[in-house]
């Protein structure tokens, strides 16, 4: 049993870890190609989300609270938000195409190979507009975050958070094309509401809607993170956080691998992508 | 002249049976009408509570009247701006694909102008959208505050509702078009997309911002695409006269922009093969 454990480890230090590595330094190597582009994209993002805070500081003009939220937390809410979905898309680039690359049979290519197959998937793209959001997302702090050592780590925290919740919602809605085919537009749908029910204050939700969030659409975990985590740290919700993330994670495994049984193809030759 | 009015004719027909083949088209992806829909449902009811919560912790509220607008003025305001807006369609990455895989020598092939062939495709899946998101968006905004108390603001709405499709159309092809130059215009797409939220007025009418960025919105032309017929709707057709003038004004300037943009960029394309 010992000898088992002390393998895996040993697997994990010399194969999988030095894999992702170069999957990441490749990736990097990728988009430095056409760097103009890259610079285009990612500053386009970075401007994308300046905008929208433009948007809330206008808001916030005429109404400087709304359900105890003020300006600066909804800033915080966009740096956790962005920033999360910036480094889990940069790292896991692909979870948010798993229902395409279920629907197109492309995974075949990577069942072929002798590496961990979810680990190989999402590790293999990663996104250019991804690399704005996760500056615009440390821009932020550095702008209006609490400069402290307590305040740092809080924020790591919920940036850490925030990804794990965008990287197994989106792999869980993409997995769903396992099972009901062409979820394409779906899961794109699903990603698209999440994405937006994590910029909005989660206390301006009442009822249904709030439960809703902070259950089958666990939006409300990254959404309430300002007030919950980075105003002052809130320990029935960073526990209630993540015993939720635990279970959004077993979820979205059981649904990516069960479904996986189910995957079948026409045999496509094709290239990674 | 009868020659002249003949070929003239002729030449329509054939935008507009661009026109109508794009609709028939549209009609056969049902699915995608469906998640639009759904997603405009979501942003209305995120709004509301926006609004709701907003309203509520005024002095009045939620009878209180903000910048000439009260709540139910603000959800129809926000109704007829996120109909216009999920309604346009994805030029960008249409003009971007046809560039990148070649498609584009097809089309410069054919007897019929690559920018009013674009306008035609463009209108006919816009509008299409726009009837039914607009129906949806009626039945919460029905659903949630009332019918709402236009007016003759249907008449300026409508009047105006043409001129912003034809001006949402010139500012997303003069972006798309920069595909000729640079490889992708997904970011420059976004930027104009987020312009239009935030100076077009599509998330917060012109009439609440601050003083200083009113005058500047004043002489962009995003507020001539959602704000004018939003804003001449709720207000009952106030203005009409002012906001036809500017719509004609920037669709005149920029689709001279367009077409100088176009003549430059096709200039320096090299498709290879066919």
């Amino acid at each position: 049993m010992a000898v088992e454990k002390r393998a895996r480890r040993s697997s994990l230090l010399r194969g999988t870890l030095p894999f992702l590595l170069t999957c990441w330094k490749l990736n990097l190597a990728g988009a430095m190609e056409f760097r103009l582009s890259f610079l285009l994209t990612a500053g386009m993002m970075f401007l994308n989300n300046t905008i929208w805070i433009l948007f809330w500081s206008i808001f916030f003009s005429r109404f400087p609270s709304v359900a105890g939220w003020e300006l600066s937390d909804i800033m915080m809410l966009w740096a956790i938000s962005a920033g999360g979905y910036g480094w889990a898309s940069m790292l896991f680039g692909n979870f948010n195409r798993i229902a395409y690359l279920v629907a197109q049979g492309e995974l075949d290519v990577y069942l072929t190979q002798p590496k961990p197959l979810l680990l190989n998937v999402l590790a293999s793209r990663m996104s250019l507009m991804a690399i704005g959001d996760f500056l615009f997302g440390l821009a932020m702090y550095v702008y209006i975050g609490e400069h402290t050592l307590g305040g740092l780590l809080r924020f790591l925290l919920a940036l850490f958070l925030s990804g794990l919740f965008f990287l197994f919602f989106t792999l869980a809605a993409g997995s769903l094309a396992f099972f009901i085919g062409n979820a394409e537009g779906l899961a794109y749908q699903l990603f698209n509401s999440y994405v937006m029910f994590t910029t909005y204050p989660s206390d301006i939700f009442k009822g249904f809607a709030k439960t809703l969030l902070f259950t089958v659409f666990p939006a409300g975990f990254i959404s309430f993170m300002p007030i919950g985590l980075l105003r002052s740290w809130d320990t029935g919700f960073m526990v209630t956080t993540a015993a939720a993330l635990l279970l959004l994670v077993s979820v979205a495994l059981l649904l990516f691998y069960g479904g996986l049984r189910r995957y079948s193809s026409g045999n496509r030759m094709v290239m990674r992508s | 002249m009868s020659q002249v009015l003949n070929r003239l004719g002729k030449k329509t027909a054939k935008y507009i049976a661009v026109g109508r083949i794009t609709l028939k088209q549209q009609l056969a992806y049902r699915m995608d009408f469906l998640m639009r829909s759904m997603f405009m449902l979501l942003i209305l009811y995120v709004f509301m509570q926006l609004w709701t919560a907003a309203y509520s912790a005024q002095g009045g509220g939620l009878q209180a009247t903000m910048g000439g607008f009260s709540l139910k003025d603000i959800i129809w305001y926000l109704v007829l701006t996120e109909a216009f807006s999920l309604a346009f369609p994805r030029l960008c990455t249409q003009i971007e694909e046809e560039v990148k895989n070649g498609g584009v020598a097809v089309r410069l092939l054919t007897p019929i102008s690559y920018n009013g062939y674009q306008y035609f495709v463009y209108m006919g899946e816009g509008l299409l959208r726009f009837l039914i998101l607009l129906a949806c968006g009626s039945a919460i905004g029905l659903l949630f505050v009332g019918p709402p108390e236009f007016g003759g603001g249907w008449a300026a709405f409508a009047a105006l509702g043409l001129g912003n499709f034809t001006l949402a159309f010139l500012l997303n092809l003069c972006v798309a078009l920069c595909a000729f130059w640079v490889e992708e215009t997904r970011g420059l797409e976004f930027v104009l997309q987020k312009l239009q939220f935030t100076a077009g007025g599509m998330l917060i009418p012109l009439d609440l911002m601050p003083h200083w960025l009113q005058q500047i919105c004043v002489w962009l032309p995003f507020q001539a695409v959602l704000y004018f017929p939003a804003k001449a709707a709720v207000s009952g057709g106030a203005g009409l006269g002012g906001y036809l003038l500017l719509q004609l004004l920037w669709i005149v300037l920029l689709g001279g922009l367009a077409a100088w943009i176009y003549a430059r960029g096709v200039r320096r394309l090299n498709v290879n093969g066919g």
